[in-house]
């Protein structure tokens, strides 16, 4: 996305946001009758610069730190913030687009406004300057990562390389028996695929699919070692092996079969449903064992099947 | 639904992610089996679970889910929440154990992956 | 809540009844870890739970439990059934995943704070 295109994005957000998605719900909101010394407490407990005032009525005005410091400033009595509030108060309906809310602050230049309810004229919440800007900038990092994984950054990536075959080959040497460190090797491949930009479908398929079979080079191989080719059309990860290999592989593919020990079953694994998971994520999956020598797994992704759904 | 409503419905306590707390949560997954978690759990679900073991964020994290809560007042070990807060995966934990903690969530309109429509 | 009004009323598949079918729900206990159960499950709750391992028959009757359900289509083992039915242990099965199924048991009255 260049600059420019930005700019009309943000041209465009602001008549599709609504106020009530930026604005702050969770208001705090003092009474009429709270003495103006109270105030000053308040603000600072809630690091805040100024607060609706609500009565059983609804919104009755609105409060802020440039009147109390005008009251310190004249020195006058304590008196009920109802004498020092701004009561002609300026609102917001939850429901305008934001456009609205930013022509009534340069409007006004007001440091807030109180958003009420269209039909029951209800407070709903608060909204500052800074809630725009941030809802903006949320709104717009949201689309901005949208709009690079529909465009494929990888696929582009592909095109510029002139050659007959292309692909992209990473590996992650997984170390046994350590549990609490198990799925690192998932993980950063996860953060390596994102980053080439695949489609997030794809990505969680060859997570899930590679986080199960590390658990298993670790659980019941003493590790091995995940190779993992990227391709334009598709991913392979080959998991390999030197451990004691599968005995009956028809066996080991049934759901629920599991020769795991008991302390792995207690942490969550182990219930024999991991090689049932991969074959679920998979396009095509290949497992060859020998006793005694190791164990071979092969998982195929498509690119193009696997944006099509989540595996479940 | 946002994390701050589970909060509230489950007293919880937040664990990691208090600045999270506005995320929308779709659905939950109850379940103490990982592999099962990998399997039916969709991407934004607040998955309900009893284990506290880093492996429980290693799987929030591969399969995209939205937050965990721990059931029956178990505190995650510190290796959990570190990973936790490398990964923004918000962690809270609730003393109600996972029955209850399913029907009240239920009862509040959340729906279970298998019923959430897009 | 007798376990005959819940197998009705959730649709719920029975795969071992050599039990009694009119005793009373008093709470619900969810989970998939034995030891869990063990520690914390109540004489009367029904269990709800992913484990199909035989096992799960010898904790539910330790803990004088009014039953089990297997959630997500699982189907006991043969192992398990034939014991269930030794220890006059109810073995009710469903499609629901836990948190669909629990969600219904609350809406019936069953709670799991006792």
């Amino acid at each position: 996305m260049n600059s420019d295109s930005r700019i009309t994005k943000v041209q465009e957000l602001v008549y599709e946001i609504r106020v009530r998605d930026v604005m702050k719900d969770d208001v705090v909101t003092v009474s009429p009758q709270t003495p103006m010394s109270k105030l000053q407490d308040i603000l600072r407990e809630k690091r805040i610069s100024g607060a609706p005032v609500v009565d059983q009525d609804g919104l009755a005005g609105i409060i802020s730190i440039d009147d109390f410091i005008r009251w310190l400033a004249e020195r006058e009595e304590d008196c009920p913030i109802s004498e020092k509030m701004t009561s002609d108060v300026q609102t917001l309906y939850a429901d305008e687009p934001l456009i609205h809310a930013v022509n009534k602050f340069e409007q006004y230049g007001f440091g807030r406004f109180a958003v009420i309810d269209r039909q029951d004229k209800r407070l709903r919440g608060i909204i500052t300057k800074g809630d725009i800007i941030e809802g903006l900038l949320k709104k717009l990092e949201i689309d901005y990562h949208k709009e690079e994984t529909q465009n494929e950054r990888i696929q582009r990536f592909f095109e510029d390389i002139y050659a007959d075959r292309i692909a992209l080959f990473f590996q992650y040497n997984v170390a046994g028996q350590d549990f609490k460190r198990a799925g690192e090797s998932s993980s950063r491949l996860k953060a390596t695929l994102g980053r080439l930009g695949l489609h997030p479908q794809v990505i969680r398929r060859v997570a899930i699919a590679t986080y199960e079979a590390e658990m298993n080079l670790i659980i019941y191989a003493d590790g091995g070692r995940i190779r993992v080719r990227v391709e334009p059309h598709q991913i392979l990860v080959k998991v390999e092996d030197s451990g004691p290999g599968i005995p009956d592989i028809e066996k080991a593919l049934q759901p629920g079969y599991s020769t795991a020990p008991d302390w792995v079953r207690e942490l969550g694994f182990g219930a024999g449903m991991g090689l049932n998971n991969i074959s679920n994520c998979a396009d095509r999956m290949n497992l060859r064992s020998t006793v005694g020598k190791g164990t071979h797994l092969s998982i195929y992704i498509s690119v193009e099947n696997g944006a099509k759904s989540e595996t479940n | 639904m946002k994390l701050k409503d589970i909060e509230r419905i489950l007293e919880a306590e937040v664990i990691v992610g208090k600045e999270l707390l506005a995320k929308e949560v779709k659905m939950v997954c109850g379940c103490d089996l990982m592999s099962d978690v990998l399997s039916f759990a969709k991407s934004e679900s607040l998955l309900l679970t009893g284990l506290t073991n880093p492996q429980v964020v290693r799987t929030a994290e591969m399969a995209d889910l939205q937050a965990i809560c721990f059931v029956r007042g178990k505190k995650p070990e510190q290796e959990t929440i570190d990973m936790a807060e490398d990964k923004d995966i918000p962690l809270l934990v609730t003393p109600i154990p996972m029955f209850e903690s399913c029907g009240r969530l239920y009862q509040a309109g959340l729906p279970g992956c298998s019923e959430y429509k897009k | 809540m007798k376990l005959t009004e819940l197998i009705e009323k959730l649709n719920l598949g029975v795969r071992s009844s050599k039990a009694d079918l009119e005793r009373e729900v008093t709470g619900g206990y969810a989970s998939d870890l034995l030891s869990d159960v063990l520690a914390n499950g109540k004489e009367g709750n029904i269990w709800v739970t992913l484990q199909v391992h035989h096992n799960i028959v010898a904790v539910a009757s330790m803990k004088d439990l009014a039953g089990i359900i297997l959630v997500n289509g699982r189907e006991p083992e043969q192992e398990t059934i034939e014991k269930a039915e030794a220890e006059k242990i109810v073995i009710m099965v469903t499609e629901l995943p836990t948190f669909e199924l629990v969600g219904r048991l609350y809406g019936l009255g069953v709670t799991g704070m006792k």
